[in-house]
């Protein structure tokens, strides 16, 4: 097991170069530039030049490429790593370690709810297939999968925040209350739903696919014919088979945890990663750019090894 | 009871059995009447070509029939009870219990993610009162019986770790380890190695010995029958057509289905260019022809065959679904009955003899 960890880590380094690359060029090579918004007329052509050069830009391309590089990987001791703000000058790890919780939180709150929805959800629906509740789910399943999120997120900000003034209608706390963690929930509520609608949708229907492929082996037949009754049959020997490449695709998902839901989290102003890389996006803030799509791609490379590993876990017929 | 062998208390009696698969394309009769007996301790081999009902009338008598099929009518009487009436939870205790069944795929049929000894371990605990670690030491117990070699060790063992010749001593372990009065068989041998099969035979018929148990075998081998049956019942097209002791069905085989199906034995030493074989295929459940189902294919067929042939009895414990005559001739021009009469003499030969 762990020689296989190691080695799929070693796999991994050229994955990482390639990804580096291919973000740096992409990132480097969107139209506009972080110059951009000072050219206005009211800022000389000099000073343009000057900010051109503070922020290196005016080197060759593999010459910035190297230097982000090699300075990208010292980020464990050094909190210039990964360069600075190009927006409030700040260091760009330390806004970045900064936002992660709150995306951690958030992902992580509605990860969990919409698995103890789904879960259940989609054993009901194989268990029952084709009867009415099946249908009616299936049916709602649809909706919430199609529905868009910047759109859902809208809906139940117009209904909860604004016309029922139930619940807080953006931001992690209400100003001045940092910490206070029944205030906290109360905004969690709504991104939360938000992203389960549609989460739980999907989850849903993997649950119930799984479910219904284990439902028709022979080893559930033997279940049965041992005598053992449908709490028994289902909740022991169907679940721990069906959950196998549930489990799986929750390893996935994994990168989203911190790559955050950039949608969501801009509708609802969350302070988390998402949110930021879309503000970095618009304002052509490389560093802050690079710095949130390499957390993504390392974040899928692991959560690949993760799904692997929890694989032989769950799986006694997977050895490494 | 018309018969020596019906003077005999049953142990299982299944009478005018009919499960049937309401499918998109129609009504599929898997099961048509089917009328069993197995006498107490006894083995019963229930033989025909596959899709004839042998696996649907197993699992009627398991009541483990899934959607979309459904047991319709009949009794199916054990010690007793009849099954068909007991609720679902008094069925479960005699599930795994009394009657315990193994099946054909001893490759799917166990739980990968649960280790071999697990599983016979939660049949035993499910109908007894013994600890957990009592049940584990029964299970290791069960594992020594059906001849595994290290018992203790295979019992931790995850079923991917054994082959299937051993898989299917853990399905007859599981399915023993309750002291069943009757296991259901249901091709135990079939998806095995040859050399694999005569040992799983031989452990089958230790065991029988040891327990005192009944058997139902249902196989399409009639080799497996000749070697381990007291009893014989043949079907075709989800109907009993021809059903007496082993000893009679192989010496004086009526109806020409049985007929047909030993004579497509291979047998050594027999000088034949061609194996003799049952023309044509079994007819589709969708559509079947009226009258007897076996007449196209069968080398008698006669008009009286038009009308369905009851099961006839040709001699003390043997019937067949046969117009032909006791002795196997072409019956009288003038015994030829009605449809009608034909229909009457059915129902009183079922129920008079099942």
């Amino acid at each position: 097991m762990v020689t296989y960890i190691v080695r799929r880590l070693i796999q991994a380094i050229p994955i990482v170069i390639g990804i580096s690359v291919i973000s740096f060029a992409i990132v480097y090579l969107t139209p506009g530039s972080p110059i951009d918004k000072f050219r206005t007329g009211r800022v000389s052509p000099q000073t343009i030049a000057n900010l051109i050069r503070v922020y290196g830009l005016d080197q060759p391309l593999p010459v910035q490429f190297v230097n982000w590089f090699t300075h990208f990987w010292s980020f464990p001791f050094n909190s210039t790593a990964w360069g600075y703000s190009f927006t409030d000058g700040l260091p760009v790890r330390d806004k970045i370690f900064g936002r992660a919780p709150s995306t951690l939180l958030l992902m992580g709150t509605s990860l969990v709810v919409s698995m103890l929805l789904a879960i259940p959800i989609g054993i009901l629906q194989a268990v029952k297939q084709y009867s009415w509740a099946d249908r009616i789910i299936t049916t709602f399943e649809t909706i919430g999968y199609a529905m868009p999120t910047f759109w859902l997120g809208l809906i139940l900000k117009q209904f909860f925040s604004v016309q029922l003034k139930w619940l807080p209608l953006y931001g992690q706390n209400t100003l001045g209350k940092q910490g206070d963690i029944p205030d906290m929930i109360a905004h969690l509520i709504l991104p939360v739903s938000t992203l389960a609608v549609v989460s739980v949708a999907g989850w849903s229907r993997y649950m119930r696919a799984s479910m219904l492929e284990v439902l028709r082996q022979d080893y559930v037949r033997t279940a049965r014919a041992k005598g053992l009754g449908p709490a028994r049959v289902i909740g022991r020997h169907a679940l721990r088979n069906a959950l196998i490449p549930i489990v799986t695709l929750l390893g996935l998902t994994i990168p989203t945890l911190l790559s955050g839901a950039a949608i969501t989290e801009t509708v609802f102003s969350w302070p988390g990663l998402g949110w930021l890389g879309v503000q970095a996006v618009g304002d052509r803030d490389y560093p802050v750019v690079l710095a949130v799509t390499m957390i993504g791609g390392m974040m899928v490379i692991l959560g690949n090894l993760l799904a692997d590993v929890l694989y032989g876990v769950v799986d006694p017929r997977i050895h490494y | 009871m018309a018969t020596t062998r019906g003077a005999q208390e049953a142990l299982l009696e299944v009478v005018d059995l009919r499960t049937h698969f309401a499918t998109a394309d129609g009504l599929v009769r898997a099961v048509d009447g089917v009328s069993l007996r197995i006498r107490p301790g006894k083995t019963l081999g229930v033989v025909g070509e596959s899709g004839c009902g042998k696996s649907i009338t197993a699992l009627s008598i398991m009541r483990l029939i899934e959607r979309p099929g459904r047991i319709v009518s009949g009794s199916i009487t054990f010690d007793g009870q009849d099954l068909l009436r007991l609720p679902e939870d008094e069925m479960r205790n005699i599930r795994g219990n009394e009657i315990s069944m193994i099946f054909q795929e001893p490759m799917t049929s166990l739980n990968p993610v649960y280790t071999c000894g697990d599983q016979i371990a939660e049949a035993v605990s499910r109908h007894g009162s013994l600890t957990q670690r009592e049940a584990a030491a029964r299970a290791v117990e069960m594992l020594e019986q059906v001849g595994i070699p290290d018992a203790k060790r295979r019992a931790g063992e995850h079923p991917h770790q054994l082959s299937g010749g051993m898989r299917q001593r853990v399905m007859i372990a599981m399915a023993l380890s309750t002291n069943p009065q009757l296991l259901i068989a249901d091709e135990p041998t079939t998806a095995l190695d040859v050399t694999i099969q005569a040992q799983i035979l031989e452990l089958m018929k230790a065991l029988r010995e040891r327990n005192g148990m009944a058997i139902m075998l249902i196989t399409h081998d009639l080799g497996v029958v000749a070697e381990m049956s007291d009893d014989v019942s043949v079907m075709y097209a989800g109907k009993v057509v021809e059903s007496s002791d082993a000893i009679t069905v192989y010496d004086r085989p009526h109806h020409p289905y049985t007929k047909g199906l030993l004579a497509s034995i291979p047998r050594m030493g027999a000088r034949r260019e061609r194996l003799d074989v049952i023309k044509g295929v079994v007819p589709n459940p969708l559509n079947l022809p009226s009258g007897c189902l076996f007449k196209r294919r069968c080398p008698y067929a006669m008009p009286i065959c038009d009308n369905a042939p009851p099961l006839r009895l040709v001699a003390e414990g043997h019937v067949s679904r046969c117009w032909l005559a006791p002795d196997g001739g072409r019956p009288e021009l003038g015994e030829a009955p009605s449809a009608a009469e034909a229909e009457a003499a059915a129902l009183t030969l079922t129920v008079a003899n099942p």
